[in-house]
């Protein structure tokens, strides 16, 4: 077994058939390792959520092969891989990630209910803590600003110690300045918690953040910068102090 | 239940519609039942009064009992742990100042299906009668001297007992002889004692006696099912209700699959999260047995509080057995209903969802 929580070795994913054919994604090959944070820019149709679905076993690749945590999944049937997703792989979307029903230490509750081996109560609050979050567990999504959910969805991914941590443009839906903070929060409560992370976004300011970044130009992947630096950079620390404004919808 | 009984909280209208409909239904479910047994109860209630086992009629008869017409001399060869003999016939009894179809019995009052009188006393001379006592609703009272239909005889009403309909209409007991004298006229004064005519013989108790020839012995429910249109009204109305059963299944269906065909979005974010599809189907099942189950109680409820209402003349009687087991019914028909629902979010496909 490798260090590698996520392996794409060649992997292709072509839909349609014949005139109508698109090949989303040309044959790409990715590792990623615990506690790595990776970022893929690129326009959009370039193939980024295919990439990304296929990394989390939201669907199967035309050809090549995905190991999740040294198991080979390309061909588990749905439910095996929806067991996979459940204790290895933790999702962050756009939006409408969360239970609209559900008070914010209830969406948490939910994942209990429906796994094992999830964090204590006092790694929960921890986690809570370092998203700025603790004061909104009785709160219903309804009641939070864009960035608030996004934090929440975002120790809703954590909260079940993924080794891999996916993100389909999480800060799609905020302004800039919420943007940063999301962002630099999302990147250092991954590296606490150790996992492998792909975020996804269309934002190139955002990828001060990450340690590689990789470029999507028509379904084919480029390594487009590698960083030494692990640490954030220094003029970017104050968004990860929560702020109390509550401006965003 | 986590998921069901969260949701329901925060969305209280929507639900709270659903639990109206389910209720509205349970309550036409209840009330045609209880419509069922009280109309049944107009036709049986004096049959039930005798808790017999079985009932002798005459052959040719065809279960019917004003076909079967026997001596009382071969009424008197059945056996068992106690018998009677009953003679029947319709007629229209008239006090002067109210009418009312009665159905006339000649029992013998040293045998069981003897009433006893809840108000006066019971019949000793000629052409006394005991009456029921929804003919005291009618306006009949003790003392009345009734005018018949079929004769110029007269009857006077002695007591009243309870419990006692029989084919829609309220019974008059009298005294075997004396029924002879109203049924055949002139005829009856020249019969000798066994020449009498009846037309069944009811028994409690006893088993695997001899059955006398020409006479065919029958369960009592068997006895019920024959009478007139008793079958053919039940069969109407337990009809109706299976109809509901029906209607309640498609709403609680078309309802639950409106709401979840709304929730895709959500559930396929769940589905990707790697919350099994099993997990959520179940939790819209509880979903749907909570409500029902709460619609169905309040029905049951209102139900009863409604029936505390009703004039007399609605023949509504609650056989609260059945009504459970009309309840539970109820219940497994809109879980049943929200199946549909299951299937849709079995299909849901997570990647739908992710890519929005
Ligand atoms: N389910 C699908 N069926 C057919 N074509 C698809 C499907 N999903 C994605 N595509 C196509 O694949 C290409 C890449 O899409 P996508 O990965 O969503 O791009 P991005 O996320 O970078 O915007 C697009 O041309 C898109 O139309
Ligand atoms: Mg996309």
């Amino acid at each position: 077994m490798t260090d590698h929580v996520l392996q794409l070795k060649e992997v292709t994913k072509t839909f349609g058939s014949g005139r109508t054919e698109v090949q989303a994604l040309k044959e790409t090959t990715l590792e990623v390792a615990r506690g790595e944070v990776i970022a893929i820019i690129g326009p959009s149709g370039s193939g980024k959520s295919t990439l990304l679905t296929i990394a989390g076993g939201l669907q199967t690749p035309s050809g090549g092969e995905v190991h999740i945590a040294g198991e080979r999944i390309t061909d588990l049937n749905e439910k095996r891989r929806s067991r996979v997703r459940l204790d290895h792989v933790g999702f962050i979307l756009q939006a409408s990630n969360l239970v609209p029903f559900l008070t914010v230490s209830e969406q948490l509750r939910l994942l209990d209910k429906v796994k094992k081996g999830n964090m204590s109560a006092a790694e929960r609050d921890g986690l809570f803590e370092e998203l700025g979050i603790e004061e909104l567990t009785g709160k219903y999504p309804g009641d939070l600003s864009g960035g608030e959910r996004q934090r929440v969805a975002i120790a809703k991914a954590l909260y079940s110690n993924p080794s891999l941590l996916l993100a389909d443009e999480p800060t799609a839906s905020l302004d800039s300045d919420r943007a940063f903070e999301v962002m630099g929060l999302l990147k250092s409560a991954a590296v606490k918690k150790d996992a492998a992370t792909i975020v996804v976004t269309h934002d190139t300011r955002l990828t001060d953040y990450v340690d590689k970044v990789y470029k999507m130009v028509d379904g084919t992947l480029r390594l487009e910068e590698e960083k030494e630096a692990e640490r954030l950079p220094d003029e970017r620390t104050e968004f990860l102090e929560p702020e109390e404004e509550r401006d965003g919808v | 239940m986590f998921l069901a009984w969260r949701e329901i909280k925060q969305n209280k209208l929507r639900f709270a519609l659903i639990t109206a409909v389910l209720l509205l239904v349970s309550f036409l479910v209840f009330f045609l039942s209880g419509l069922a047994s009280g109309l049944a109860g107009l036709n049986r209630e004096a049959v039930d009064k005798w808790q017999s086992d079985t009932i002798y009629l005459t052959e040719e008869s065809d279960k019917s009992l004003n076909q079967s017409m026997m001596t009382a001399e071969k009424a008197d060869e059945v056996e068992g742990g106690e018998t009677a003999v009953l003679a029947e016939m319709n007629l229209i009894a008239d006090n002067g100042e109210a009418k009312n179809g009665v159905a006339l019995f000649g029992i013998r009052p040293d045998e069981f299906i003897m009433p006893k009188v809840t108000e006066g006393k019971p019949f000793k001379d000629e052409n006394e009668v005991i009456a029921s006592d929804y003919l005291r609703d009618e306006g009949f009272s003790v003392g009345d001297e009734l005018s018949l239909s079929s004769t110029d005889e007269k009857l006077t009403i002695t007591g009243f007992t309870d419990k006692s309909r029989f084919n829609a209409a309220p019974v008059l007991f009298m005294d075997l002889p004396d029924f002879q004298k109203i049924k055949f006229g002139q005829a009856a004064e020249q019969m000798e004692e066994g020449e009498e005519t009846v037309n069944a013989v009811v028994v409690k108790g006893g088993s695997g006696e001899q059955v006398p020839d020409e006479l065919e012995k029958i369960e009592t429910e068997t006895f019920i099912k024959n009478l007139p249109g008793y079958t053919e009204q039940n069969l109407t109305l337990t009809l109706m209700i299976y109809f509901l059963f029906a209607i309640s299944a498609a709403v609680v269906a078309i309802f639950l699959y409106v709401l979840t065909v709304q929730k895709i979005g959500m559930f396929g974010v769940m589905k990707a999260q790697g919350i099994s599809s099993g997990y959520l189907a179940w939790s819209v099942i509880a979903q749907t047995f909570i409500l029902a189950l709460i619609g169905v109680l309040i029905g049951f409820g209102l139900t009863i509080g409604v029936g505390q209402f009703l004039p007399n003349a609605v023949p509504v009687t609650f056989d609260y057995g059945l009504m459970a087991v009309y309840g539970a019914v109820l219940v497994a028909v809109a879980v049943l209903g929200a199946l549909v629902s299951v299937w849709t979010i079995v299909k849901i496909d997570p990647l739908e969802a992710i890519s929005g």
